[in-house]
C-alpha cells in the first residue's frame, strides 16, 4: 500500500519529536548564538558586563533569552531597570525550571520596557548544591512575593530578600519543594499522614490576635502609637 | 379513629412513654418540614463550584424557593456546609474549624468533584475528598455540577432530612450526638483514608515526568502509595 | 490614539491629604500620658469570609480604625496545576486551564494553545483567529460583570448582583451551546477549537450584543453618580503610576492609574491591531477609576465582539497540520494510514519539539503569562502560568496603609482578584 505523502509527514514529524527527545536526554540544547544586534540591549550588555553574558540566543521566533551569571544578576538586572536607553521598568515575571536529572536550576527573568516597548528574557543557572541568587526586590516590589513562590516551590533561597517564607504551601510544610522533579505528584508522605498532619495545626496560633506569628516571628502588638515598628521591635511595649 | 400502624405493623400508641407514637412521629414530621425548609448554608466557596453555588443563589436558578436564601456566613448561625470547591491541606483546619463550631442539627454537602474525592487534583496539595475530614451527608458530582444538580443534591437532602427523628431517641443520638473529642480531628481512621485515597485509573500511569524522564512506575515507587 | 475624556462631578474629600490618602492623625491629643494610648490591634478576615473572593487570609494591624500594616496569606486554593501540568499531554492541560480563572475560563484556554502554538510554529486559521477573538472578548465581559456584581454586593449594593447574574446567564448559555460546558469549556485544542461554531450561535451573540448595552446603563445610573459609591471609593486605594509599574500592577488597575499599557496594543496578537477598539486609561489610580476602567472595557469589548462578527470568514476551523490535528473520522474508519496517526496522536500525544515560549494576552484581571517549556516530548518540563492576580494582590499590602477597615474590602474587591490563579 502507497503510503501517501501526508501520512509520512505526520510519521516523520511524531517521529522527529521522538529523536528530539532522545537528544535532548543529553540536557536542554542551548540554540545556537544569535546575532547580538537583532536585539538593542545584547550588545549594549556584551559591552558593560562582558564575560558575566554567557550567552544569547532567540526562541520561538522572535523571544530574546540571555543567560547570565548568577553572581551579578543584581547589577545587571539593575542597570536594565535604570539606564535611560534600556528602561525595563516592568518585571513581569521571575520563575524558576527544573530539568530533572541533577541539572542546574534556571532563575528566569521576564522583563519588559513600558516605554521601548521591547521585552527580554534573562537566564541564571544554579547547580543543585548552591541554590542562592540575590534578591531583586530591592528593584522590583513584584519580585516579593515572585521569589517567596520560587522559594517554596523550588527552594532557592533568595539573598537580601526581606521576608522568605513559603507562600503557597503551610508554613509547617516539611515535605520539601514540590516543583522539583525529584519530588513525587502526590507528595512524600502517605495521605493520611497528609491529614493529619493538616488537621494537627494548633489553629489557636493563628485565631487569637493576641500572639500572631508574622513572618517567622512573635510578634505582640507594641504599646505605641506609631506604625513605624515592624516585627523585630516587638519585646518593647505592653506584653 | 384507629389505631396507626408502626414500621413493624403493630399498631402505634396514640401516646407513648419512650417509644414511638402518632404523637411523636407527626411532631417529627412537622420539626423535619420546618428544618428541611429552611436550611440556612453555609457556603464553604473555595474554587469554580463556588461560582455555581452564586449562579444557584441568583435569579435564574434561585435558592430562595428552597428557603435558603440566607446565606449564613457565621458557622453559628449554619445549618447547612455547602462545601463547594477544592478543598487543599491548608484549608483542611479551618473547614474541620467551621464544622465544629456549626450547632447542630448541621448538614453537609459535598459540591464537584474535588470536595467528594479530589477531583482532577490527586496531588500533594489536595484533600482526596472532605469525607476524610467531616461528615457528608449528599455528595454532589460534577465538575462543576450544573445549579440543577447542586438543587437536586439539596432536594435529596430533604428526603434524608424527612427521615430523621427528634423524638426517637436512639435514632435522634445516631443522628445528632456529637463527640467532643473528636473536635479537630479528621473523620476516618487512618486505613479508611488509605484505601479510599489511594491512586486508580488513569493517575496511576501518569509517573512519567515529560519526554526527559522517561520512567516506569516500578523506578519512581514514590509516585504510587500501594 | 485619540483620547475622550468623560468628566464626573465629584466632591473631593478635604480630609485626605495631597496624595489622597488619609491624614494620619494621632490618637490622643499631644500632652496625654503615652499609657493611655491605645495598643494596635491585630485581627484575622478570611481565610473562610464572604467578602475575600476567595480563600485568601489577611491579617491587618488596625490603630483603632485605621490599618497599619496588611499581610495577605494565600496558598488555601493551592491546586499544584503547574506540577500536574508535567504529568499531561499538552492537549490535556486545555482542562486544566478553565480551573485557574474559572471566571474568564476562554481566555486561559486560548493563551495556553497560543504559547503551544507559538513554540510548535503553527500559525492557526483565520476562521479559528476570530472565534479566539470573540471567545476572549466575550469572557473578559463575562468576568468584569462577576466583579461588578460581587464588588457591587461588597460595597452594599445587592440588586447590581442579580442583575449581573443574570447577563451572565446569557453568557453561559452561549458558552453552553458551543463547549457543552457552563464554565469549565475547554474550548481550544492545539491548532484549533474543539469544533466549529453551531448554528445559530453567531445570531445569539448578535441579539447579546444589541441588547447588553440597556443592562450596562440601567448599573451605571445606580451606581457611577451615587454619592454613596462615589463617597466609598473615591480616594480609596490609590496608587500613582510608577508605583503601580513597580508593583507589577496591570489589567485595569495600572490602567486607572494612568498608565495606557495594554497587550493587545503593546503586543498585539491575532490581528488586534486591525479592530478599531479604545482602551480607557484612568486618572488618580483609585478605586472609583478602576470601576470606570472596568465599566468602560465592557463597552470597549462589545465594539470588538461587533467587529469580530462582522468579519467572521468561513473556511476551516482547525490548521491542516497533521502534527497536532486528528484526521477526520471517516477517514480513520476506512483509512489505515488515518488510523495509526489517530492512534499514535491519541495514545502518545501530540509532541512538541524542545524550545521555550512565553506568551502573554490581555485577560480580564490583566497581563496573563503562559511559560512552557519543552524538551521533544508529549508532556511539558514546565509550564508556568504568570497570573495576573498573584502579582495585584501583592500590591494589596501597599494599598490599604492607611484607609480603614471597611476601605480594605473595597480595595480587595476592586483588584478583581480570583484565588484560582492566585494559588495555581
Amino acid at each position: 500500500m502507497a503510503m501517501s505523502k501526508d501520512f509520512e509527514n505526520a510519521v516523520e514529524g511524531l517521529a522527529q519529536g521522538a529523536a528530539g527527545a532522545e537528544a535532548a536526554a543529553a540536557g536542554p540544547q542551548r540554540g545556537p548564538e544569535a546575532d547580538a544586534a537583532s536585539h538593542p540591549s545584547v550588545p549594549r550588555l556584551r559591552a558593560r558586563f562582558g564575560d558575566a553574558i554567557l550567552h544569547h540566543e532567540v526562541v520561538a521566533g522572535d523571544e530574546h533569552v540571555v543567560y547570565v551569571r548568577p553572581e551579578r544578576i543584581l547589577e545587571i538586572l539593575g542597570w536594565l531597570r535604570d539606564d535611560p536607553e534600556e528602561r525595563y521598568d516592568f518585571l513581569k515575571d521571575l520563575t524558576a525550571v527544573d530539568y530533572g536529572g541533577g541539572r542546574p536550576l534556571q532563575v528566569v527573568y521576564q522583563l519588559w520596557s513600558i516605554p521601548y516597548r521591547r521585552g527580554l528574557r534573562l537566564k541564571a543557572e544554579l547547580p543543585l548544591d548552591a541554590l542562592e541568587i540575590d534578591s531583586a526586590t530591592r528593584l522590583w516590589h513584584t519580585a516579593n512575593w515572585l521569589e517567596r513562590e520560587v522559594y517554596d516551590m523550588f527552594g532557592i533561597r533568595f539573598r537580601g530578600h526581606p521576608d522568605l517564607r513559603r507562600i503557597l504551601m503551610p508554613e509547617n510544610y516539611a515535605e520539601g519543594h514540590p516543583l522539583r522533579k525529584d519530588f513525587p505528584l502526590r507528595g512524600r508522605f502517605s495521605r493520611a499522614e497528609q491529614t493529619r498532619r493538616a488537621l494537627s495545626v494548633d489553629l489557636d496560633d493563628i485565631y487569637f490576635p493576641e500572639e500572631l506569628e508574622v513572618g517567622g516571628i512573635r510578634y505582640r502588638p507594641t504599646g505605641s502609637g506609631s506604625a513605624g515598628e515592624g516585627p523585630g521591635a516587638a519585646e518593647g511595649g505592653a506584653a | 379513629m384507629g389505631m396507626t400502624t408502626g414500621s413493624a405493623g403493630r399498631p402505634l400508641p396514640l401516646v407513648g412513654r419512650g417509644e414511638a407514637s402518632w404523637i411523636t412521629t407527626k411532631l417529627d414530621y412537622v420539626v423535619n418540614w420546618a428544618r428541611r425548609n429552611s436550611l440556612w448554608p453555609m457556603p464553604f466557596g473555595t474554587a469554580c463550584c463556588a461560582i455555581e453555588m452564586m449562579a444557584a443563589a441568583a435569579s435564574r436558578f434561585d435558592f430562595a424557593r428552597f428557603g435558603m436564601e440566607r446565606m449564613a456566613f457565621s458557622p453559628r448561625q449554619a445549618d447547612l456546609l455547602i462545601c463547594a470547591g477544592r478543598v487543599t491541606y491548608k484549608m483542611a483546619p479551618v473547614l474541620r474549624r467551621i464544622w465544629d463550631q456549626m450547632p447542630q442539627p448541621k448538614w453537609a454537602i459535598s459540591m464537584g468533584a474535588c470536595a467528594s474525592s479530589g477531583g482532577v487534583f490527586d496531588v500533594y496539595s489536595m484533600v482526596q475528598g472532605i469525607d476524610t475530614i467531616i461528615p457528608v451527608d449528599v455528595y454532589v458530582p460534577g465538575c462543576p455540577p450544573r445549579p440543577e444538580g447542586l438543587i437536586y443534591g439539596v432536594l435529596l437532602l430533604h428526603e434524608k432530612i424527612k427521615g430523621e427523628s427528634v423524638f426517637d431517641r436512639e435514632l435522634h443520638r445516631q443522628l445528632r450526638a456529637e463527640d467532643p473529642e473528636a473536635v479537630g480531628k479528621p473523620n476516618l481512621p487512618d486505613e479508611v483514608i488509605q484505601q479510599i485515597t489511594g491512586p486508580f485509573g488513569n493517575s496511576t500511569q501518569q509517573n512519567r515526568v515529560s519526554g526527559l524522564v522517561s520512567t516506569g512506575a516500578l523506578a519512581r515507587p514514590g509516585d504510587r502509595l500501594s | 490614539m485619540k483620547t475622550k475624556t468623560v468628566e464626573y462631578l465629584v466632591t473631593r474629600n478635604p480630609e485626605l491629604g495631597m496624595d489622597g490618602r488619609p491624614v494620619r492623625v494621632p490618637v490622643l491629643p499631644p500632652g496625654v500620658e503615652p499609657e493611655l494610648r491605645g495598643e494596635h490591634m491585630l485581627i484575622n478576615i478570611g481565610p473562610q469570609h464572604p467578602a475575600t473572593h476567595g480563600v485568601l487570609r489577611l491579617v491587618l494591624e488596625l490603630d483603632g480604625e485605621t490599618v497599619v500594616r496588611c499581610i495577605p496569606h494565600i496558598g488555601y486554593l493551592h491546586s499544584s496545576f503547574e506540577k500536574l501540568g508535567e504529568y499531561r499531554g499538552w492537549n490535556q492541560i486545555i482542562p486544566l486551564t478553565d480551573r485557574m480563572d474559572y471566571l474568564a475560563p476562554l481566555i486561559y484556554n486560548c493563551a495556553f494553545a497560543m504559547a503551544v502554538e507559538k513554540l510548535m510554529g503553527i500559525e492557526v486559521t483565520e476562521r479559528c483567529k476570530v472565534v479566539r477573538v470573540i471567545c476572549m472578548e466575550l469572557d473578559r465581559i463575562f468576568s468584569h460583570l462577576l466583579w461588578l456584581g460581587t464588588f457591587a454586593m461588597d460595597v452594599g449594593a445587592f440588586t447590581v448582583f442579580l442583575w449581573a447574574f443574570q447577563e451572565r446567564e446569557r453568557i453561559y448559555r452561549l458558552h453552553e451551546r458551543y463547549t457543552g460546558a457552563r464554565i469549565t469549556t475547554s474550548a481550544t485544542r492545539i491548532g484549533g477549537m474543539l469544533a466549529d461554531l453551531p448554528p445559530g450561535w453567531t445570531e445569539e451573540l448578535q441579539h447579546f450584543i444589541d441588547t447588553f448595552p440597556n443592562t450596562l446603563d440601567q448599573i451605571e445610573a445606580l451606581l457611577t453618580n451615587n454619592q454613596i459609591w462615589i463617597g466609598r471609593l473615591r480616594d480609596v486605594g490609590v496608587i500613582g503610576p510608577e508605583e503601580a509599574v513597580n508593583y507589577g500592577l496591570t489589567g485595569p488597575n495600572l490602567r486607572a492609574s494612568g498608565v495606557p499599557y495594554d497587550v493587545r496594543k503593546d503586543r498585539p496578537y491575532y490581528d488586534y491591531e486591525t479592530y478599531d477598539f479604545d482602551i480607557p486609561v484612568g486618572e488618580h489610580g483609585d478605586c472609583y477609576d478602576r470601576y470606570l476602567v472596568r465599566m468602560e472595557e465592557m463597552r470597549q469589548s462589545l465594539r470588538i465582539l461587533q467587529q469580530a462578527l462582522d468579519r467572521l470568514p468561513d473556511g476551516p476551523i482547525n490548521v491542516d497540520d497533521p502534527r497536532v490535528i486528528l484526521p477526520r473520522k471517516t477517514d480513520v474508519m476506512t483509512d489505515m494510514e488515518s488510523m495509526i496517526h489517530h492512534f499514535k496522536l491519541v495514545m502518545e500525544g501530540i509532541r512538541v519539539p524542545p524550545g521555550e515560549s512565553w506568551f502573554s494576552v490581555e485577560s480580564s484581571k490583566g497581563e496573563l503569562g503562559m511559560y512552557v517549556v519543552s524538551d521533544g516530548g508529549s508532556k511539558p518540563v514546565r509550564w508556568r502560568v504568570r497570573g495576573p492576580s498573584f502579582v495585584n494582590l501583592s500590591a494589596l499590602p501597599r494599598l490599604v496603609e492607611g484607609h480603614m477597615l471597611s476601605d480594605v474590602i473595597a480595595i480587595n474587591a476592586s483588584l478583581d482578584i480570583v484565588l484560582g490563579e492566585i494559588d495555581r
